[in-house]
């Protein structure tokens, strides 16, 4: 399955990414002391492959290396049309050959990497992919060797010349969520009765929403170490997904005491306000926050909602449009469009409040069904 | 600084009052099985999660013999079979499945009169929803209409203890999913019309389970959206479809609820229609016959955020007792209920925030709802019967749960502040009908569960004063549906709907706290203003509308 996974995705940074700088340019592989018979199969593999006709390729290029059985690049060639037509199995052999002649053939060694790759065999992939620099790809294998420490900045490295790879963004996502349950698993082993382990614990309680064990997990840490920072912003969260603002609001003010400059601890606690009700304390709280941390959108969203329950409805207009300035798309542009379409129309402005409304329900059509409804 | 005072002395009596109301004092309501009721809900749940499964049902608190008592009727779902095969039949024949009229004796028990009042077996092909209960030939005996996946059914009320099914004659079968439904007189002409809500295009035949591995039912945006129907009363026993003409087909959804009353004051009763995972409909009465949906425009149709809601029972009565209606709505939890308040104007603003409701409902999933007075204090408290639509959703997430609290929030000043429900129990709670069951002038309620047995959850009563109206229309339709009635300077609307799938006691109850005195000021759906001043507290009163302006 897995094998299957990254045969896959080594098949995809082959075609999409990578074949330009890997796969022979027809012309530039050619030995030049090639017998006329093998120099007439070797142009007609070129043209095969180029009328995309692998097989036809392989046929050829195999004349070729039986007529040239000490030319590396033939069996290299050889090689590439086998992965081309995805037969990863049989590539094998020719790269490996084609190595044995000249180990310093970059091409072969980018090859036989991804091929080895793709069939699974990705600690013997890793010295081939090593030798021709091919980050993206090593990063991959160590990943699937459980290199997590070394993956990450060769994954890195490659999203720097691919920066929206999903492969790589994914294999990278993998070996930091990987690294961390290492560090984790480590850390419950080596002190599993610390106020960090506690933490963890809480943390993954609260990832699958068992909250009353998170919550549980959470106070064990903070009794040992009550001045840890984040964990009253942590467990009032905890609070804040099971609708418990009062206690909510308690954890996140504690949090703020212990660093008054976390802005989120004072977006956090102006929003558990909020939903009290409270409106004025909420107002206030939330300006500390974007003072904090100016430009935020959830804050100015909140401070908006919170103004305006508070009764200043300049202050309410000035944030969300504020907001609006900075992200005109998506949900949070379109909740703030509907907050002003809402204050035009108490302010009977009409007209502004009919112009907020469009720009709403035009956000709302581009937004996925999926992401405006919750069951 | 004497308003800051004030504040105070205010602040510390609420307290004081929640305090007694929490802890040290007793519950406001209490459970109490009556003798003689035994029913079920038989929502029969299966592997293959249909839809229909988890959304009965409905219960009527009615007096249909006129003996003074209200009784008590509850809708069935039926037998459902995994696969269910074509015809479809849900075995409503056999008594397990029967809806269930009780009739309430004089000593607060129950009889069984649902086979004597020829109310058994709603049709093998029909699995029960809802009811709504209403004078529709203005005979002074209220006729039923009950909902189902399936045909409608109305039944005339003969006045002599038995029903007839009247609903090929009338012409009310619906057919489809039909939710909740409400008796109402749109065109004030003096005959009760009928809204029926629909929930969407959905059949036996094609449904599926969502949630993956989990096997979940599926959310509604997973069929097409129907429309609702609107009756049109002939006064000759029949009913005309309107539904088309008047506009209301012309807005399909995902509707479940259904509440009444004049929102903009112009004498004409409007429709909210709460709807499932969208907009939610605010129809407004054009006064030619149609309706125009406002919803969006008028801003009772998305919560405060701008987000849709899963909307699944509706109230629509004046919480702040400012004169005007507004609207409360259930949905599922990680939403919280919406609070439209009516800002006149035809304007209203979600204050699901400044009321308290939003922090009271975030996690909870709410059906059956009520904005009546339980502690007689003049102002109205919110009940919702509550659990979660998915009866795996601890699998799904552990933080949510299919069986739930009911929710009794006391209304402080247009603040509502969550007590002691009466029952610790929780439950996959429904349809929720409320009325003065043992005639004490407290507010009692009734709720349905998925399953189980129905439970009644009696006023313990108090101190304070209360009046208890009946209206009696001549030139409006008989019980006076539609009409706006103020007390000591609260408003409630004449309704037997609202809530989910169910009917509420048709008699107006009121509050009054220490007053023992009323000044009462009806307005008629005729238009007709009616003022009666010194009514004295504590008493049940016939309210006739005069025959003349």
């Amino acid at each position: 399955m897995i094998a299957a996974q990254i045969c896959r995705r080594v098949g995809r940074i082959l075609f999409v990414s990578a074949a330009a700088s890997i796969f022979f340019h027809p012309q530039s592989g050619k030995a030049q002391s090639l017998s006329s018979e093998a120099t007439q199969h070797w142009n007609a593999a070129h043209q095969a492959e180029a009328a995309r006709q692998f097989d036809i390729a392989v046929k050829e290029y195999i004349k070729v290396t039986s007529l040239e059985p000490a030319f590396a690049t033939g069996f290299a060639s050889l090689g590439q049309a086998y992965m081309e037509q995805r037969d990863f199995t049989s590539a094998l052999a020719p790269l490996k050959h084609a190595l044995e002649l000249d180990s310093n053939l970059m091409p072969a060694h980018q090859l036989l990497g991804y091929a080895l790759l793709a069939q699974g065999y990705a600690a013997e992939a890793i010295p081939h992919l090593e030798r021709a620099h091919e980050q993206g790809a090593l990063g991959i294998a160590q990943v699937e060797t459980s290199q997590l420490a070394e993956a990450i900045p060769n994954l890195q490295a490659a999203l720097q010349k691919r920066p929206n790879d999903p492969d790589l963004l994914y294999y990278l996502g993998r070996a930091s969520g990987l690294l961390s349950k290492q560090s984790i698993d480590t850390l419950l082993a080596a002190a599993p009765n610390s106020a960090r382990a506690h933490q963890a614990l809480a943390e993954n309680y609260f990832v699958l929403r068992q909250m009353p064990e998170a919550e549980k997990e959470y106070k064990q840490a903070l009794d040992m170490r009550p001045d840890t920072p984040n964990l009253h912003l942590e467990l009032g969260q905890v609070f804040s997904l099971t609708s418990r603002w009062p206690d909510a609001e308690q954890q996140f003010h504690q949090e703020l005491q212990l660093q008054p400059g976390n802005a989120e601890a004072a977006y956090r606690l102006g929003d558990a306000l909020l939903h009290q009700g409270k409106a004025h304390e909420a107002h206030s709280i939330l300006e500390r926050a974007d003072k904090l941390q100016p430009q935020m959108p959830e804050t100015l969203y909140a401070l908006g909602k919170a103004a305006s329950l508070d009764g200043d409805e300049a202050a309410a207009e000035k944030s969300w449009l504020a907001l609006l300035s900075i992200e005109r798309e998506g949900e949070l542009a379109a909740q703030t469009h509907f907050a002003l379409a809402g204050l035009y129309r108490k302010q009977n402005k009409s007209e502004q409040a009919q112009r907020e409304m469009s720009e709403f329900q035009r956000l709302r059509i581009s937004v996925p069904a999926g992401a405006q409804t919750a069951q | 600084m004497i308003g800051e005072s004030l504040k105070i002395i205010f602040h510390f009596a609420r307290a004081l009052a929640l305090l007694a109301l929490t802890s040290g004092g007793a519950a406001l309501l209490e459970v109490n099985s009556p003798r003689g009721v035994d029913f079920t809900l038989q929502n029969s749940p299966t592997s293959l999660k249909y839809l229909i499964e988890t959304m009965p049902g409905g219960v009527a608190l009615l007096d249909y013999n006129n003996d003074g008592l209200l009784d008590v009727f509850f809708v069935n779902g039926g037998r459902i079979s995994s696969p269910m095969r074509l015809p479809e039949n849900f075995q409503r024949h056999d008594p397990r499945y029967w809806n269930r009229l009780f009739r309430q004796n004089r000593d607060g028990t129950f009889t069984d009169v649902t086979e004597q009042a020829g109310l058994a077996n709603a049709g093998d092909a029909n699995y029960g929803m809802g009811v709504a209960v209403g004078d529709y030939d203005n005979d002074g005996f209220p006729d039923l209409y009950v909902t189902s996946y399936g045909k409608n059914v109305l039944y005339h009320n003969n006045g002599d203890g038995t029903f007839t099914d009247v609903t090929a004659k009338a012409g009310v079968a619906a057919g489809g999913w039909s939710v909740s439904a409400g008796f109402f007189d749109y065109d004030n002409d003096g005959k009760l019309d009928l809204f029926v809500t629909r929930y969407m295009e959905w059949d036996t035949q094609h449904s599926k389970d969502c949630g993956g591995n989990f096997h979940t039912y599926c959310p509604p945006g997973e069929f097409p959206r129907t429309t609702n129907v609107l009756y049109h009363n002939r006064g000759d026993g029949t009913f005309e479809d309107v539904s088309v003409r008047s506009g209301i087909a012309a807005k399909k959804g995902h509707g479940l609820g259904v509440a009444f009353a004049d929102y903009d004051g112009d004498g004409l009763t409007d429709i909210y229609v709460a709807n499932d995972g969208m907009q939610q409909y605010l129809f407004h009465n054009n006064g030619n016959g149609t309706f125009t949906e406002v919803g969006l425009e008028t801003g009772a149709a998305l919560n405060t955020d701008g987000g849709p809601l899963s909307g699944m029972g509706v109230v629509f009565q004046d919480y702040d007792n400012d004169g005007r209606p507004d609207v409360i709505v259930t949905t599922l939890p990680r939403q919280t209920y919406g609070v439209f308040h009516n800002e006149g104007g035809g304007l209203f603003t979600d204050r699901g925030l400044q009321t308290g409701v939003s922090m009271l409902s975030g996690v909870t999933a709410g059906w059956g709802v009520g904005l009546e007075d339980f502690d007689n204090d003049g102002q109205k408290d919110l009940f919702v019967a509550q659990g979660h639509v998915l009866d795996n959703v601890e699998k799904i997430d552990p933080s949510l749960h299919y069986l739930e609290p009911l929710l009794l929030a006391i209304n402080h000043s247009s603040r509502f502040d969550s007590v002691d429900p009466g029952n610790p129990e929780r439950f996959a709670a429904r349809g929720t009908a409320f009325g003065d069951i043992n005639n004490d002038g407290w507010i009692d309620a009734v709720v349905t569960v998925l399953g189980s047995h129905p439970q009644f959850l009696i006023n313990r009563g108090g101190q304070s004063h209360w009046l208890t109206m009946t209206l009696r229309g001549t030139r409006s339709n008989r019980d006076g549906l539609g009409a706006r009635v103020q007390v000591n300077g609260q408003t409630r609307f004449a309704t037997t709907a609202g809530s989910y799938e169910s009917a509420n006691d048709k008699r107006l109850h009121f509050g009054l706290g220490s007053a023992k005195s009323a000044n009462v000021e009806v307005v008629w759906p005729s238009g007709i203003h009616q003022l009666l001043n010194d009514v004295s507290a504590d008493q049940f009163l016939e309210v006739r509308e005069p025959e003349h302006p």
